[in-house]
């Protein structure tokens, strides 16, 4: 309908907070955006699937994991260069993704949740034991040399993904794409029945979920040039996912966005001055989002003040 | 011959508990369709319970089941009516991430209060081990080598499920427990009171998994983040057995304890993790109603 | 409408994340990021009051110099990659003057290259793995003796006693790895047999299968390549499961008071190797065990002392120096050779400890009592150990 400036505005002042900090601000704070870019790029990704056609997966942090571990090992091995390396981490997600999607996409609900944190415990546990390539429980190190300073360069690539699945979320949204994908959170076997080819379509939205992860788990494994597998597969990276996408609104472009930058935040103040208490204000907050504010931060704003955000745009 | 009969009973002894902690989670999920997340975290405070009384007052640690099960029970029945009851007739997905906020709740309020110490329970009847002859057809005798503790942990998990079991089969409540699993609607048309066998139900898989919890605190360390790995080992077993079948889970459970104990002793411990997973990939991969499953709907 | 109030929440987040606590220029600003939770909780716990002790002492003498001394202690939760960020927050955001290490080696290990982008000297007071002092870094300092030579006591032990089969255990990261390889070699070459290796994952809680092989081979020697937690589950399990070597030893656990605490009478005859011990008669360390009791509330074991020796040292570097400068305190902890309470310091070129020798430990009647080297032994060791069922 209308060219809807409001979202281009924001995409337009996320590419202003980019520019702004890497030469003034502070390291710490740099690296803070850093991560929020991170989490809006993974976040988003998970919305694709997630958000979208209603499968939720508690196992996510494999594409990240995979993409991390293929980039450090083929910069250390073939010496290729952070770029096509981490381009090739996003391949190599969704190379596993086209392996495990069509079984996994079958199952449904809690099955297809719990079978793929099933699945990102095994690759954990076999970059454990596969020394030889991963380097085992001692990880991988000096990934790239310690000079120079990585933190510009990857600061844009951070930001680059995060603006990149937004557009692509913002694209799909918009097209008869992400209608369909929706039609499948809301009744797949109507949708099936309308001649909508529902496993084609999530199987798509599963491949670009994985694929960004991928590229992102790569950057990552650039940045802080050494990676183990207990810290590069942890569960919190799915349930940051999760949660910020569900705290700001699943199946809307914004949302995770919003979830992202509002969580990492708060997270990263709250644990840092209270290293003990981080845990238990993190699980109330969860609880509190998902019993009063189901919708999300965007749903809830739509309920509250429904004349901000139209009847059924967000949802 | 003598090391698979070893095997055998090292692997059943392991499952027995893992079916416990998986029956509550069953029971749990075959009644009100919720996934409790922080089922693991329930038979954490179990096996803190059982470690605090046993360390404050020296009381013999099987006792401590007659402290653990009760408390845990009244801790299950006010997180449903507070926490759960909400959403219960919601999507699954708000239960699996509200009961997900539980967990990290608990675990982070454990950190707080206990510190990230692995504690134990060392009691001087618990210690050592018996060695008793067996039959078998075929083999003859043959003496096999069982822990202590485990043999009578797997002694009272037995006790604990059939318990179980015969309330769900022979006592009135029981009996409405299982209709409102089968249907709601008819339940309740019945005259069921459905929000009280909701809030019952969800005590009841509190307190099983606080008898794991109390269970496990004799063999193995007890910490603060040690419930994740139980929450999925559980899912994986009620997947084996079939969701919401109480018999499944105890099967499940020992069949997991099987798969754990030759996998970890013909490969390497390393892998013993993954069997788990392995397991619940397969299977819901091949036969996704588990092995006992019934195909619903 | 709805993109103002979104500007505003990132506006408004963004103010919270620029602002910061604000400082005063006055105290001298030591940031450490060492496990409080997680599996190197318990241990690096130690560490962190030996840090503290000295710091309460440091104030109490006026300071270092003339300026008092705050310490900024955050909790990486045993996880190597959070502490990467750590100190990147200590060092850019917090701008502490000086640094002071975590706890493994796994953690040092990942955070080293940290520590040494930013020109902060560290002594390395929970790290002993040599991996880390073979990356060329220049500002980062070994404290204790390597990985490879934890278990020379107890090999020493077994070898004199003519014992020849063993069994080896180690966890699959850093430091128990290096200790395991180490420890083979000093098997070969006095000549014994290892006839069982096994590596297992950090997350492993149950080792009935390594028991259950075990009670097979029947090896007269256990070495088990630990931190505390799962020394006190294989300990535990050994005993369930019956398995009775001649000696057992294993790396991080046995030498920890708590380890008694937490077992009882199963640790008896459990042999450790440390660091330091209470007993030793280095300079001060009668004294520096009454006030880290006083403090605590608990006696101190082998990682308060590194952790409070590596601060002395830090101190007498910077008192040398005369100022702040981190170059000169660089320069001066690498010349530096000295004797703490830990004991003997001095480190080559790569920075690698030269000195610091180790002690092996056996728990007697539930006292510590240093067994090897016969120099300074306070009890010969008790061997061989019986089997279960002739212990009470």
């Amino acid at each position: 309908m209308r060219p809807l400036p409001r979202d281009l505005l924001l995409l337009g002042l996320c590419l202003v907070l980019a520019v702004l900090p890497v030469s003034a601000a502070p390291q710490y704070v740099v690296s803070l955006v850093l991560f929020v870019f991170m989490f809006i790029a993974l976040a988003e990704s998970w919305n694709l699937l997630s958000g979208y056609t209603g499968y939720v997966s508690f196992g996510h942090v494999v594409f990240f994991g995979v993409g991390a571990y293929t980039t450090a090992i083929t910069m250390t091995r073939w010496g290729l260069a952070w770029l096509p390396a981490s381009l090739l981490g996003g391949v190599a997600a969704v190379g596993l993704a086209l392996l495990i999607g069509y079984p996994c996409l079958r199952l449904k609900g809690p099955y297809f949740a719990i079978s793929m944190l099933g699945l990102s415990e095994v690759v954990r546990l076999l970059a454990l034991y596969l020394e030889p390539l991963t380097g085992g429980g001692m990880g991988i190190s000096r990934i790239r040399p310690p000079t120079p300073d990585p933190t510009p360069v990857v600061y844009w690539a951070m930001e680059a993904m995060a603006v990149l699945v937004v557009a692509v979320t913002y694209a799909i949204d918009r097209a008869q794409f992400g209608l369909r994908l929706k039609s499948i959170r809301e009744d797949e076997l109507a949708a099936e029945a309308m001649g909508i080819n529902t496993t084609a379509y999530k199987m798509y939205a599963f491949l670009l979920s994985a694929f960004f992860p991928g590229i992102v788990g790569g950057i990552h494994a650039y940045y802080l040039s050494y990676i183990e597998p207990d810290s590069t597969f942890a569960l919190l990276y799915t349930i940051n996912m999760a949660i910020m996408t569900i705290f700001g609104g699943r199946g809307t472009v914004w949302g995770p966005v919003i979830g992202a930058v509002t969580l990492y935040l708060v997270s990263e103040a709250v644990w840092v001055r209270f290293p003990f208490l981080h845990l238990v204000l993190f699980g109330l907050v969860i609880m509190i989002v998902v019993l009063f504010m189901p919708r999300g931060v965007l749903g809830w704003i739509a309920t509250r003040r429904p004349r901000l955000v139209p009847a059924g745009k967000e949802l | 011959m003598r090391l698979h009969v070893q095997l055998v009973v090292s692997g059943l002894l392991q499952g027995g508990v893992y079916a416990v902690i998986a029956l509550g989670l069953t029971l749990v999920f075959g009644v009100m369709r919720v996934i409790n997340v922080a089922h693991g975290e329930l038979v954490m405070l179990g096996a803190y319970t059982t470690f605090w009384v046993f360390a404050l007052w020296q009381v013999n640690p099987l006792l401590t089941l007659l402290v653990s099960i009760p408390l845990l029970f009244f801790l299950g029945m006010v997180i449903e009516r507070l926490l759960i009851a909400r959403v219960v007739d919601q999507p699954e997905v708000t239960a699996l991430l509200l009961t997900f906020g539980l967990s990290i709740f608990l675990v982070g309020t454990a950190l707080n209060l206990w510190s990230a110490d692995f504690r134990s329970v060392e009691s001087p009847m618990l210690a050592g081990s018996v060695m008793p002859w067996l039959w078998l057809p075929g083999l003859g005798w043959l003496q096999v080598f069982i822990p202590k503790p485990r043999l009578i942990s797997f002694l009272l998990s037995l006790l604990i499920t059939g318990t179980v079991f015969a309330f769900l089969k022979y006592t009135r409540t029981g009996k409405a427990i299982r209709a409102t699993a089968q249907s709601r609607e008819v339940a309740m048309a019945c005259g069921i009171n459905v929000r009280r066998i909701y809030t019952l139900t969800f005590g009841l898989g509190a307190a099983l998994a606080a008898a794991g919890g109390s269970l496990i605190s004799l063999m193995l360390a007890i910490f603060p983040e040690m419930g994740a790995v139980l929450t999925l080992k559980s899912f994986c077993i009620i997947v084996l057995g079939g969701m919401g079948n109480y018999a499944g889970a105890f099967f499940g459970g020992l069949v997991l304890g099987l798969a754990e104990t030759y996998g970890a002793f013909y490969t390497t411990p390393q892998l013993q993790e993954a069997f788990a997973y392995l397991l619940l990939i397969l299977i819901l991969l091949l036969k996704p109603s588990g092995l006992l499953g019934v195909v619903r709907q | 409408m709805k993109t103002r109030h979104v500007l505003w929440v990132l506006v408004l987040l963004v103010a919270v994340a620029l602002s910061g606590p604000t400082q005063a220029a006055e105290p001298i600003k030591i940031g450490a990021a060492i496990s409080l939770t997680g599996k190197y909780g318990r241990t690096g716990e130690y560490q962190l009051e030996g840090y503290q002790l000295w710091v309460k002492q440091v104030n109490e003498r006026g300071g270092l110099l003339g300026r008092p001394v705050e310490l900024i202690v955050l909790d990486d939760k045993s996880d190597p990659a959070t502490s990467v960020k750590l100190y990147e927050k200590l060092i850019t955001v917090d701008q502490v003057d000086l640094v002071l290490a975590p706890y493994s080696s796994a953690v040092t290990y990942a955070v080293a290259p940290v520590t040494e982008k930013y020109g902060y000297p560290m002594l390395a007071a929970g790290a002993s793995s040599t991996k880390i002092w073979e990356q060329g870094y220049r500002y980062i300092f070994m404290m204790v003796s390597p990985a490879e030579v934890y278990l020379e006591g107890a090999v020493d032990i077994a070898a004199r006693n003519g014992l020849k089969t063993v069994a080896m255990l180690a966890e699959n990261s850093l430091f128990p790895k290096a200790s395991a390889a180490g420890t083979k070699k000093l098997l070969q070459a006095r000549g014994m047999e290892l006839v069982f290796y096994e590596e297992y994952p950090k997350t492993v809680t149950d080792f009935s299968a390594v028991m259950l092989k075990l009670q097979q081979l029947r090896p007269e020697v256990v070495l088990a390549n630990t931190y505390f937690p799962d020394a006190v589950i294989i300990t535990r399990q050994m005993k369930e499961y019956n398995v009775s070597p001649k000696l057992y030893a294993a790396t991080v656990g046995p030498a920890l008071p708590d380890f008694y605490e937490s077992l009882g009478k199963t640790a008896e005859y459990v042999y450790g190797p440390s660091q330091w011990d209470i007993k030793l008669k280095t300079p001060g360390n009668a004294e520096f065990v009454k006030a880290y009791t006083e403090l605590h509330g608990r006696p101190p074991d082998y990682h308060s002392a590194s952790g409070y020796a590596s601060c002395v040292m830090l101190e007498m570097a910077v008192k040398q120096v005369g100022s702040l400068d981190r170059d000169k305190i660089r320069d001066a902890l690498a010349r530096l050779d000295t004797t703490t309470v830990f004991g003997d310091y001095a480190v080559d070129e790569q920075g690698k400890q030269l000195k610091h020798k180790m002690v092996l430990l056996q728990w007697q009647d539930g006292q510590l009592e240093i067994v090897w080297p016969d120099e300074l032994a306070t009890a010969p060791p008790r061997f061989p150990t019986p089997p279960w069922e002739q212990r009470g």
